[in-house]
C-alpha cells in the first residue's frame, strides 16, 4: 500500500506492505539506517524514534500507525548539519562505545528533555530504562543527558519509592507494616 | 504471505463499519506492542487489521457521576499522568507506571492490555481490583457492558467475539475514604513482566476504624488476573494495623498456593507473595487522600 | 614521566563517535548491495538426532527463492570456528550443515532468496525428518552415556592437568572445599550477528564481517572452500559490540559458501532469538576447590577440578580450559597448585570465547572459595587475601614467566581505604526485610598470548604529503576505542595531535597480518607495535629533516609537527615541508613498517568492592555501591579506560545476579529474547567508581597494560560475596536469581530455627 509519512520534517511517499513495521520503512525504504534493530520485540530500545513528541519502539509499531504523525529519527537531530546539544554531550562525556544503542538512547533522552527540561538522575534512568547498553554501564550516558539539560553537577536525587514507603508517614488509620524475617 | 487489508477508522461509525467486516482472521491493533510481532509470525494469517490508533474518541479519562470512565485507547503514559486516575484509581496509576518502558507506555493501551489477556498484565490486575466493567462495540453498532472478570477467560483467551472491540472501562471512582495500591515483583526494578502482582483496594471507615469493601486483585498466579474472595474476607472488618498486614501477607501466600499448586515456580512465589503483600499494604500509605467528596 | 605526556592519559571519544551520534555510521547489519540476496537458516528444533531426509521442494518452488542448501548439497568437510592461523591445532568438528544435529539451533539448511521475507517464508516450507537420539544436557549425563557419542571420539572432548610446586605438610591446617557453578551466558552485543559476502563471477569472494579477526576468517573460509588466499578478501566493518561473541567464525563460513555458490552478494542477519540459540554462549563451568590453609591464613595447598560444558561443538573451549588453569597462580602465591580441567560435549548451545576467556569463570570460583576460607578462619576477607597475593615481579610457577610489575596488593590496599571497607564491613547487616552486605574480590588476567603463540603484531605508518599520518594496521574496533588508542600512542611519539593521524581497520587486502582484536593483546602488544613503528617513523622524519636543514640528526628536536635545530631554533622545518621536500627531491618516502614481537605477558589486575542490599522477601538484590580498582599500568585513554570498567561491572553484575541461558528437558532454552534474558538496565545500575593504579614497569606502550577483559574478571565474585555477607549464606551457584536466594533463606530458616 502507498503511505505518506512525515519523517524529520519531510513528507515521504513510500510503498510498503500493510504489516510493514515503522523501522522497516525507515531503514529499507527511506535509507534512514541510523535507527537500529537489536531485539525486534521492544525490549532493547535501539530502534527508538520519536512520534508526535513521544519516544516509541519502531520495531513494534506498524508504519500505518505513524500516518498523519510527525516522526523524528536520529538523522533529524542534526538536520542543520550541526550536532544537537544532546549529541554533543554524548561525544564529550564518553557516552558512546560500540554506538549501536546510541541512536535509541539519544531519541529516548531527547523525548525526555522535550517533556522535562530539568530531569533528575532518577528521571533520566527511568526514561532510559527501556534502552539497553552492553558497553558503558550507563554512567556516562546519564551524565551526558544531565549535561545536555544544563545541569553540570550531580542532580539532587529524589528519594526512591522504597525510602518513601518506609519513611514514617503519618497516615491516619493505616499502620505501616514491616516485614521481619527473624534474625541471623 | 497472504495479503492483509488495513483500515484505520477515525470515527465510531467508521469503526462499526470496519468491525462489520471482521472474520476470525481479523485483528484489532491498539498500541501494537505485542500484536505487531504476533501478526508477523510465520504462518499467521491476518485478513484485516483494524488500526484503532487514529480514534481520539477512544482516549479519555472522565468522571461520570460516581463512575470513572476510561477509553480503551488511553495509553499507560496517559493513565500514569491523569489527575482523575491519581485521585480516584491510584492502583491503576501505579500499575500503569510499572508497565514496560517509557517507549512501551507511550503506545500500549489499557484496552490492548486487557484484550491481549496475558496473565501478568499489570493494567488488567488493577482493573480487576477496581471491579471494572468492560463496554464493547460490535459490527452492528451494538454496545455491550459486562464485568471484566467475565471477559478474561484465561491466558491469551477472552470472551470477546470476532469483531467485538473494547471501547471503555468503567468502575466506581474511589472516594476519600478509599485507598488503593499496586505492587509488583519482576526480575528487575523496571521493564520486567510481573512474576507476581497485586492490586489492593480498601475503604477505611474513619468512625468504626475498620477496613471494608476490600478488593484484592492478583496477577501472574494463574491463567488470568483475578480477585481472591478468601483473601478479601480475611481483611474485611479488621483494623488497619500491622496485624492486618500480616494477615494479608499470609493470605496472599495461601492464595498463591491455591492458584498454582505443584507449579515449578510455587516455592518462590508463595514466599515472594508475602513481600508482595507488604509492598502493596505499605503502598496504600502513599495513596493520595482524595479531594472532598465528588458529586 | 606522566606530566611529560601530552596526549597519553587524557580522555578521547571513540574515533567514529561523530558518525555514531548522527546515525550515519554503516554497521554490518546496515550493509546493502545492488542485487543482494538474503539468507535464512533452518535451525535444528531438536537437541540431538540424525537428519533422515530434507525435502526442500516446496521451498524451492516459492517465487523469489534462489537456492536451498543442506548437508545434501554442501561440503562435508569439517572446520574449527576458532582457528586463527593455518595449521593451528584445534578441535575440528563442525560442518556447514549438519546431518547429525547436536543442539537446538544447529544449522540444518539455508535458503537464499531475493528478500528476507521470502527467505523466512521458504525456510518454514522445508520439511526435515529427524531420527531423535537421547539428548545429553548436562556434562554428567554426557560422561555417563558413552553409548551416545555426540562426536565420533566420544563426549569427553579434552582434559588438561596442571601441577606446580610441591605438596607441603598441611597437618594442623584448615581444610575448606567449595563448588561454584557459573552459567551459560549470552554475550548480548546489541547488534545481532551478521555477515555479508559477495561471490564474484571470477570465483573470488569478498566478505564483510563484524569480526574480531579478519585473517582467521580468511584462513577458515579459504581452506573450507578451496580458495587461494589472494582471491578471498575479508573486510572488517563497523560492529555493535562483541564481548567475544563475534571472535569465532560463526556466520562467515556459511555466508561465504552461499555467496560463492550463487556468485551473488548474500546477507545473513540473525535475529535475537537466533543469536541466543545458535551463535555461542559463555561456557557453563563447575569448579570444585579444596584448599588447606595455615591458621594465620596462608594458603598451603590448592586443588581445583573444573568441568566445562562445551555444548554441541568444541569451538575454542579446549583452549579456554587451558587458560582457566593459568589464572590462580597469576593471583596467589601457592606452594602447591593442582588443577584438573575436563571439557565435555553436551547437546546444548555451543560455548566459546567470551570476555575474559576463562578468567571470570575461574576467578569467580576462587574468590567465592576464599570468602568461605575467611569465614572458617574468622579472618577479614581483605586480610586473608593480603596474606596470599602475588608480589611485583613474582614468577608464575605455571607459565614460568614473570608477572611483571603486578600491583594487585596496591589495588587491594588503596581500594579498601577508598571504599571504607573496614567500617562498612563492621556496619550492621540488618535483621529485617532488607539486609546489607559488602564483598570484595581480586582478579588477574593476561596481556596477549605470549607463552602460547609467537605473539607479534605488524604495522606500517606513513607521513602524507601534508604532514598528516596514516597507520595501516589490522585493527578491529569493537567499541572499546582501539583505533583511538593507537592514534594516541602514535601521536605521543610523534608529538602531533591524534586528530592528525588516521588509522583504518582490518582488511586482508590492505592491512598487515594480525591475529585479531582479542586476548587482551591490543594495548600491550599492538600498542607496543604502534609505539615502535612511530619511533621508527620519527627517525625517518628526523633523517629527512637533517637533510633539509643540513644539520646532524643528533642536534634535531621535534615538537608539535616542527623539527628544530637545538640551540638554533630559527632553523626549523615543518613535518609538512619535510614530506613535500621528500617527494620533490625523491628522498626515501617517509614510512616505517615494523613487526613487533612480544617478549612478556605480565598480569593485569583488578580488585573490586561491592555493596548490596538484598530484599529477603522477594529475593531481589540491588547493588547499591561499587568500586573497581585496576592495575592498568598506564591509562592511554583515561575516560575510555574508566568506561571499560563501568561497562564491565555492568556485565559482571548481570553474570552474578540475572543472566543465564538454561535449557529445558528437551534441550531447548526458554530464553528467546531480551524479554526473558535480563541484563542490568539503567535504573538498577549504581554509579561505578573507578580507581586506577598507574606505573610503568612493564613493556606496554608508556607502561600500559590490558583493561577490557580484566575489568569484569572479579565483578561477579564481589557481588556474590556481598550477598553472602548480607545473608550469612554460602551461595555459589550463579546467577543468584531471586528463586535461589529465597530457597537459601528458606533452607537456613528451616535448618537453623
Amino acid at each position: 500500500m502507498e503511505l505518506l509519512l512525515t519523517v524529520n520534517g519531510t513528507v515521504w511517499e513510500v510503498s510498503a506492505r500493510p504489516t510493514a513495521r515503522l523501522i522497516d520503512v525507515l531503514r529499507d525504504q527511506m535509507g534512514l539506517s541510523g535507527t537500529k534493530e537489536g531485539c525486534g520485540e521492544g525490549e532493547c530500545g535501539a530502534c527508538t524514534v520519536i512520534v508526535d513528541g513521544k519516544a516509541v519502539n519502531s520495531c513494534v509499531m506498524l508504519a500505518v500507525q505513524a500516518l498523519g504523525k510527525e516522526v523524528l529519527t536520529v538523522e533529524g537531530l542534526a538536520a542543520s548539519g550541526e550536532l544537537d546539544t544532546l549529541q554533543q554531550k554524548f561525544v564529550e562525556q564518553g557516552a558512546v562505545q560500540c554506538g549501536f544503542c546510541t541512536p535509541g538512547m539519544l531519541m529516548s533522552a531527547k523525548a525526555l528533555l522535550m517533556a522535562n527540561p530539568l530531569p533528575s538522575d532518577q528521571d533520566i534512568r527511568t526514561a532510559l530504562a527501556g534502552n539497553l547498553c552492553r558497553c558503558t554501564g550507563y554512567k556516562n550516558i546519564v551524565a551526558a543527558v544531565r549535561a545536555a539539560s544544563g545541569q553540570e553537577t550531580v542532580a539532587m536525587e529524589v528519594p526512591s519509592e522504597k525510602e518513601e514507603l518506609l519513611a514514617d508517614l503519618a497516615v491516619p488509620g493505616l499502620a505501616p507494616a514491616k516485614l521481619d524475617e527473624g534474625g541471623e | 504471505m497472504s495479503t492483509t487489508d488495513v483500515v484505520a477508522p477515525a470515527t465510531t461509525d467508521e469503526l462499526v463499519a470496519a468491525l462489520a467486516r471482521a472474520t476470525p482472521m481479523t485483528r484489532l491493533l491498539a498500541g501494537g506492542t505485542d500484536l505487531v510481532n504476533d501478526i508477523r509470525r510465520p504462518g499467521r494469517q491476518t485478513d484485516l487489521l483494524i488500526d484503532l490508533s487514529h480514534m481520539p474518541a477512544l482516549s479519555y479519562v472522565r468522571h461520570d457521576g460516581d463512575m470513572l470512565r476510561v477509553g480503551a485507547m488511553t495509553t499507560f503514559t496517559e493513565l500514569q499522568a491523569d489527575p482523575l486516575v491519581h485521585e480516584h484509581a491510584f492502583c491503576l496509576e501505579r500499575a500503569a507506571s510499572q508497565v514496560g518502558s517509557a517507549q512501551i507506555r507511550n503506545v500500549a493501551t489499557i484496552g490492548g492490555n486487557v484484550a491481549n489477556a496475558s496473565p501478568c498484565a499489570d493494567g488488567a490486575t488493577a482493573l480487576v481490583a477496581l471491579s471494572a466493567e468492560v463496554t464493547t462495540l460490535d459490527g452492528s453498532g451494538h454496545r455491550a457492558t459486562r464485568p471484566l472478570r467475565d471477559v478474561l477467560l484465561g491466558s491469551g483467551r477472552t470472551a470477546l467475539t470476532d469483531g467485538e472491540a473494547i471501547v471503555e472501562f468503567a468502575f466506581a471512582a474511589l472516594g476519600n475514604e478509599h485507598r488503593s495500591a499496586f505492587a509488583k515483583i519482576g526480575w528487575r526494578t523496571a521493564v520486567s513482566v510481573a512474576r507476581l502482582s497485586m492490586a489492593l483496594v480498601v475503604r477505611f471507615d474513619p468512625v468504626a476504624e475498620v477496613l471494608s469493601e476490600v478488593r484484592v486483585g492478583l496477577g501472574a498466579v494463574g491463567e488470568t488476573a483475578f480477585r481472591d474472595a478468601v483473601l478479601e474476607g480475611l481483611l474485611e472488618g479488621r483494623p488497619a494495623d500491622e496485624e492486618s498486614a500480616r494477615i494479608l501477607a499470609e493470605g496472599c501466600a495461601d492464595a498463591v498456593r491455591r492458584s498454582i499448586p505443584g507449579r515449578y515456580s510455587l516455592p518462590y512465589k508463595e514466599r515472594a507473595a508475602v513481600g508482595l503483600a507488604y509492598d502493596a499494604w505499605n503502598a496504600l500509605r502513599i495513596c493520595p487522600p482524595c479531594e472532598p467528596a465528588w458529586g | 614521566m606522566t606530566e611529560d605526556l601530552r596526549y597519553v592519559g587524557k580522555s578521547y571519544p571513540v574515533h567514529d563517535v561523530a558518525q555514531k551520534v548522527t546515525g550515519e555510521l554503516v554497521y554490518g547489519s546496515d550493509l546493502n548491495f545492488p542485487g543482494m540476496l538474503h539468507a535464512k537458516l533452518l535451525l535444528s528444533p531438536i537437541a540431538h538426532g540424525m537428519v533422515r531426509s530434507v525435502d526442500s521442494s516446496r521451498a524451492e518452488a516459492l517465487p523469489g527463492v534462489i537456492r536451498v542448501f543442506s548437508h545434501l548439497n554442501s561440503p562435508a568437510d569439517t572446520y574449527c570456528r576458532a582457528r586463527i592461523y593455518p595449521g593451528q591445532e584445534c578441535a575440528i568438528d563442525e560442518t556447514l550443515f549438519s546431518e547429525h544435529v547436536r543442539f537446538v539451533g544447529d544449522r540444518v539448511a539455508a535458503v537464499v532468496a531475493t528478500s528476507q521475507a521470502i527467505a523466512e517464508a521458504a525456510v518454514a516450507l522445508i520439511e526435515v525428518d529427524y531420527e531423535e537420539l537421547p539428548a545429553l544436557l548436562t556434562t554428567e549425563q554426557a560422561l555417563e552415556r558413552a553409548d551416545v557419542p555426540i562426536h565420533a571420539d566420544g563426549n569427553l572432548l579434552y582434559e588438561h592437568h596442571i601441577e606446580s610446586g610441591e605438596r607441603v605438610d598441611t597437618s594442623g591446617g584448615v581444610l575448606v572445599s567449595s563448588t561454584t557453578g557459573t552459567p551459560r551466558v549470552h554475550h548480548a552485543a546489541l547488534e545481532p550477528h551478521v555477515c555479508v559476502a559477495q561471490g564474484h563471477s571470477t570465483g573470488g569472494l569478498t566478505v564483510w564481517t563484524t569480526s574480531q579477526g579478519v585473517y582467521g576468517v580468511r584462513t577458515v573460509i579459504a581452506e573450507l572452500l578451496g580458495l587461494e588466499y589472494h582471491r578471498l578478501r575479508v573486510i572488517k566493518v563497523p560492529m555493535g559490540g562483541s564481548f567475544g561473541g563475534k571472535t569465532e567464525f560463526i556466520l562467515e563460513p556459511v555466508t561465504a559458501f552461499l555467496a560463492h555458490e550463487t556468485r551473488r552478494a548474500v546477507k545473513l542477519l540473525f535475529d535475537r532469538e537466533e543469536c541466543i540459540r545458535a551463535t555461542m554462549v559463555r561456557p557453563a563451568t563447575e569448579t570444585t576447590i579444596r584448599t588447606a590453609c595455615a591458621a594465620d591464613g596462608r594458603l598451603l595447598d590448592f586443588e581445583a577440578a573444573t568441568t566445562l560444558d562445551s555444548g554441541g561443538y568444541a569451538a575454542s573451549t579446549p583452549d579456554y580450559a587451558d587458560h582457566m588453569c593459568e589464572k590462580v597462580t597469576r593471583l596467589y602465591r601457592l606452594p602447591h597448585y593442582d588443577h584438573r580441567c575436563q571439557v565435555v560435549y553436551t547437546n546444548t548451545p555451543v560455548a566459546g570465547a567470551a570476555r575474559g576467556w576463562g578468567a571470570p569463570e575461574m576467578i569467580t570460583a576462587v574468590e567465592i572459595h576464599l570468602d568461605k576460607v575467611a569465614r572458617r578462619l574468622r579472618l577479614d576477607p581483605v586480610d586473608l587475601r593480603l596474606k596470599n597475593l602475588i608480589q611485583p615481579f613474582d614468577i608464575d610457577p605455571v607459565t614460568d614467566m614473570s608477572l611483571g610489575d603486578a600491583r594487585v596488593v596496591e589495588c587491594l590496599e588503596r581500594g579498601a581505604v577508598a571504599f571504607d571497607w573496614t567500617a562498612r564491613r563492621a556496619r550492621a547487616r540488618g535483621k529485617g526485610r532488607y539486609r546489607r552486605g559488602v564483598g570484595v574480590a581480586c582478579g588477574a588476567h593476561k596481556n596477549g598470548m605470549f607463552g602460547h603463540f609467537p605473539e607479534a603484531s605488524n604495522m606500517a605508518l606513513k607521513m602524507n604529503e601534508d604532514g598528516t599520518f596514516e597507520l595501516s594496521a589490522s585493527l578491529h574496533e569493537v567499541g572499546c576505542g582501539v583505533v583511538t588508542t593507537m592514534k594516541i600512542i602514535v601521536a605521543e611519539v610523534l608529538g602531533v595531535h591524534p586528530d592528525l593521524i588516521a588509522a583504518g581497520e582490518a582488511d586482508t587486502s590492505t592491512t598487515p597480518f594480525d591475529y585479531g582484536t582479542f586476548g587482551s593483546r591490543m594495548t600491550y602488544v599492538a600498542g607496543a607495535c604502534a609505539e615502535v613503528t612511530a619511533k621508527k617513523l620519527k627517525s625517518a622524519i628526523l633523517a629527512a629533516a637533517a637533510d633539509v636543514l643540513q644539520a646532524p640528526v643528533e642536534e634535531l628536536v621535534a615538537r608539535e609537527g616542527v623539527v628544530y635545530v637545538a640551540g638554533a631554533e630559527a632553523r626549523s622545518v615543518a613535518f609538512r615541508d619535510i614530506a613535500r621536500f621528500g617527494d620533490m627531491k625523491h628522498l626515501p618516502a617517509i614510512r616505517a613498517a615494523v613487526t613487533y614481537y612480544a617478549t612478556s605477558n605480565p598480569g593485569s589486575y583488578s580488585v573490586q568492592f561491592a555493596e548490596v542490599e538484598v530484599d529477603c522477601a522477594t529475593g531481589l538484590t540491588a547493588v547499591t555501591d561499587f568500586l573497581a580498582v585496576g592495575d592498568v599500568g598506564r591509562a592511554i585513554n583515561r575516560g575510555m579506560v574508566k568506561a571499560q570498567f563501568q561497562g564491565a561491572v555492568q556485565m559482571g553484575i548481570g553474570y552474578a545476579l540475572y543472566e543465564h541461558v538454561d535449557v529445558d528437558e528437551a534441550g531447548r532454552s526458554g530464553v528467546d529474547g531480551f524479554k526473558n534474558y535480563h541484563m542490568v538496565n539503567a535504573p538498577d545500575m549504581p554509579d561505578i567508581d573507578v580507581l586506577l593504579v598507574e606505573h610503568e614497569g612493564d613493556h606496554g606502550p608508556f607502561g600500559a597494560k590490558s583493561v577490557g577483559e580484566i575489568a569484569m574478571v572479579p565483578t561477579a565474585a564481589a557481588v556474590v560475596n556481598a550477598v553472602n555477607n548480607a545473608l550469612g549464606t554460602e551461595l555459589s551457584d550463579l546467577p543468584l536469581i531471586p528463586d535461589r536466594i529465597i530457597a537459601a533463606l528458606a533452607a537456613s530458616a528451616g535448618g537453623g530455627a
